[in-house]
């Protein structure tokens, strides 16, 4: 979890944060209560109305028949939550992973790429940085029509492309195709959150110490070598870090496959968040709609567990690492 | 905490001052680099080529087969014609209107809270700080069914304070903690001296600590900007066919079961994306003048 001690050189304006004001001089201070409860009071009015209590509502609501159309709502008891794990529950699971583990994996690739790319030194590196992050800037749904635009069955310009090429001898209905649906929304989304990856990333790659990189290379260590020995244990916990992020949002990423799928061909691309929205707006169904909500939850609880369990072990071995190495260091001078 | 560090590391990043690089002299040409920069870079704007080639191609030769990467004849009728259309005026006014507010409220709400977790130790401090970053990890379409059946009971649904509620609650995290930063590397001496002076704590925080941390609330007003902007979802539900943003105005109007009109869509998406690119690359840079001549003052 503490990630702070991975990137020193990144000087955020808080290098201190928690330490600022443990120094003892409390209550020296306007230790008033009255003014700390009024600084916090908007934020955590806000906060209560929306999102505590929707959650908790919605939560509960697993546990109850309750329509959005029409009032009222009886006690069920387990029943939404048995419902909503009968046989749609695998497949649907399975297609959030799809998407959610397809596109964590490609946008890191991708900006893991670019950061390596763009940590190295050349002419015009400045203004390709501020480029690169372009598409991360362009609205979810701008990013939707872009590549349902390029995917398009008709007139599209990868099928035009790819015919050039040979590579197909007629044109494909991409967003028709389960397989390829999958695959169209892995790389629309990839492509928006790459260059968020890269900024995370090359953070990250700046505290490598460039020494490290100079005795490596004399020592005869080839350029794919130094990068898992020197740079690796560097950017693990940045790295670590922006794939929980990523995952997390991507397990409830809405916009590009509502708009560019809207969960087909045949349903095979929903994923938890579209189903819930199904559930609840086309079906009216907020019992139901609540038992996926809950499963959800629990998963992504596991998730972050694991996280945290996986992060600090990690944690101590790359430290005892780090401090073998030192002590090696110092003997061979 | 994770979420935290993250985006001290990315606020970090935006507003750092360009570092050199690394100076290792080239001992031989890296080819394995240029291919890796020239595959990513066709990724990165080939389709926005694409996009920006669209929107200025007749109708006649976007709707061909096979597509054209270089059109023969280029046409600013779908400019034009979306300029010309009510609808879209509509979106966005409403995109302005929500966005601007969503901004103004959430550097406002997250300014108080930011400097009350920097400056001061209360009991259960760690806990809300810790709640407000968990926050933004909730499922958000588990979030909205709910939502919009308690905005119905306050009869707040298609109105601009429903979106603009939503949206400043979910940049609370964000802003939250990148103003704590700002306030952080701020220090104490400051608000000692003031009382010295004879300031009471809200007039403190008002002229002696927000003027100092006005790149802070520059680079967070942005991201607050960005979400109003940017969002679907929210926009598509709460908000109703009159109070409508772009996003959702957009799909409803073009995404039509028959066929769309791609190169007017083209058109009107970069429309929609310029706006937030163009604050981003402007403000980065006076961010980035207002971080190191504080940095070198300090």
């Amino acid at each position: 979890m503490t990630t702070t001690d991975v990137r020193p050189g990144v000087h955020p304006p808080q290098p201190t944060a928690d330490s600022s004001g443990d120094r003892g001089n409390r209550g020296s201070r306007l230790s008033d209560k009255s003014f700390i409860f009024f600084l916090l009071l908007p934020g955590l009015v806000l906060l209560l109305a929306i999102v505590l209590y929707p959650l908790v509502r919605s939560l509960v609501s697993a546990f109850f028949k309750e329509s959005l159309i029409y009032p009222g709502m009886t006690f069920v008891g387990f029943d939404n939550i048995l419902d909503a794990l009968g046989d749609d529950f695998a497949p649907l699971l399975g297609q959030t992973l799809i998407f959610t583990i397809g596109s964590t994996v490609l946008s890191f690739v991708l900006g893991m790429a670019l950061a390596l790319v763009l940590n190295q030194s050349f002419r015009g590196r400045g203004v390709l940085r501020g480029a690169f992050l372009i598409p991360w800037l362009v609205p979810g749904v701008v990013v939707s029509f872009l590549w349902m635009w390029i995917f398009d069955g008709n007139y599209g310009v990868l099928n035009g492309v790819l015919q050039q090429l040979h590579l197909i001898d007629h044109p494909i209905a991409w967003l028709f195709n389960t397989d390829a649906a999958r695959g169209a929304l892995i790389i629309a989304k990839s492509w928006n959150s790459f260059p968020w990856m890269m900024v995370m990333l090359l953070a990250g790659l700046q505290t490598v110490p460039v020494e490290l990189h100079e005795a490596a290379a004399m020592d005869g260590a080839g350029s794919i070598r130094r990068f898992f020995t020197v740079t690796w244990p560097h950017v693990r916990g940045i790295a670590g870090l922006v794939v929980l992020l990523e995952f997390i949002w991507n397990f409830q990423h809405f916009d590009t496959i509502f708009v560019l799928t809207g969960g087909g061909p045949a349903g095979t691309t929903q994923t938890f968040a579209t189903e819930v929205y199904d559930t609840a707006f086309k079906g009216y169904d907020l019992g139901h709609a609540g038992a996926l909500g809950l499963l959800w939850m629990v998963l992504l609880m596991i998730l972050v567990v694991v996280y945290v369990t996986f992060s600090e072990r990690g944690e101590k071995s790359a430290t005892a690492e780090k401090s073998e190495r030192a002590v090696k260091k110092e003997k061979t001078r | 905490m994770t979420a935290l560090d993250t985006e001290t590391a990315f606020a970090a990043e935006l507003t750092s001052p360009p570092r050199p690089g690394r100076t290792g002299k080239r001992r031989r040409p890296r080819w394995g680099m240029w291919i890796a920069l020239v595959i990513l870079a066709l990724f990165a704007f080939l389709p926005l080529y694409w996009l920006a080639v669209t929107s200025v191609t007749p109708n006649d030769q976007a709707f061909s087969y096979p597509p054209r990467l270089f059109p023969t004849e280029i046409t600013f009728d779908h400019y034009l014609k979306i300029f010309r259309t009510p609808a879209i005026f509509r979106y966005l006014e409403n995109s302005v209107i929500v966005s601007v507010i969503t901004t103004l409220l959430s550097v406002a709400v997250s300014m108080y809270m930011g400097y009350a977790f920097s400056k001061f130790r209360f009991r259960g401090r760690k806990s809300l700080m810790y709640f407000v970053l968990s926050s933004q990890m909730f499922p958000q379409a588990l979030l909205l069914v709910t939502l919009y059946v308690v905005f119905a009971q306050f009869n707040l649904l298609n109105t601009y304070l429903a979106l603009i509620l939503s949206f400043t609650t979910f940049t609370l995290p964000l802003c939250v903690w990148m103003l704590k930063g700002f306030f952080d590397a701020l220090p104490d001496d400051l608000i000692e001296a003031a009382k010295i002076d004879g300031a009471g704590p809200w007039r403190t925080f008002h002229s002696v600590i927000l003027p100092l941390a006005a790149p802070g609330l520059v680079a967070s007003g942005l991201f607050a900007f960005v979400r109003g902007w940017n969002d679907f979802m929210f926009a598509l539900t709460l908000a109703g066919p009159e109070k409508q943003t772009l996003p959702p105005g957009l799909v409803n109007m073009f995404i039509t079961e028959s066929s769309t009109a791609w190169p007017a869509l083209m058109a009107a998406s970069l429309v929609v994306s310029v706006p937030v690119s163009v604050a981003f690359i402007a403000l980065q840079r006076f961010l980035v003048g207002g971080v190191t001549a504080g940095a070198v003052k300090g």
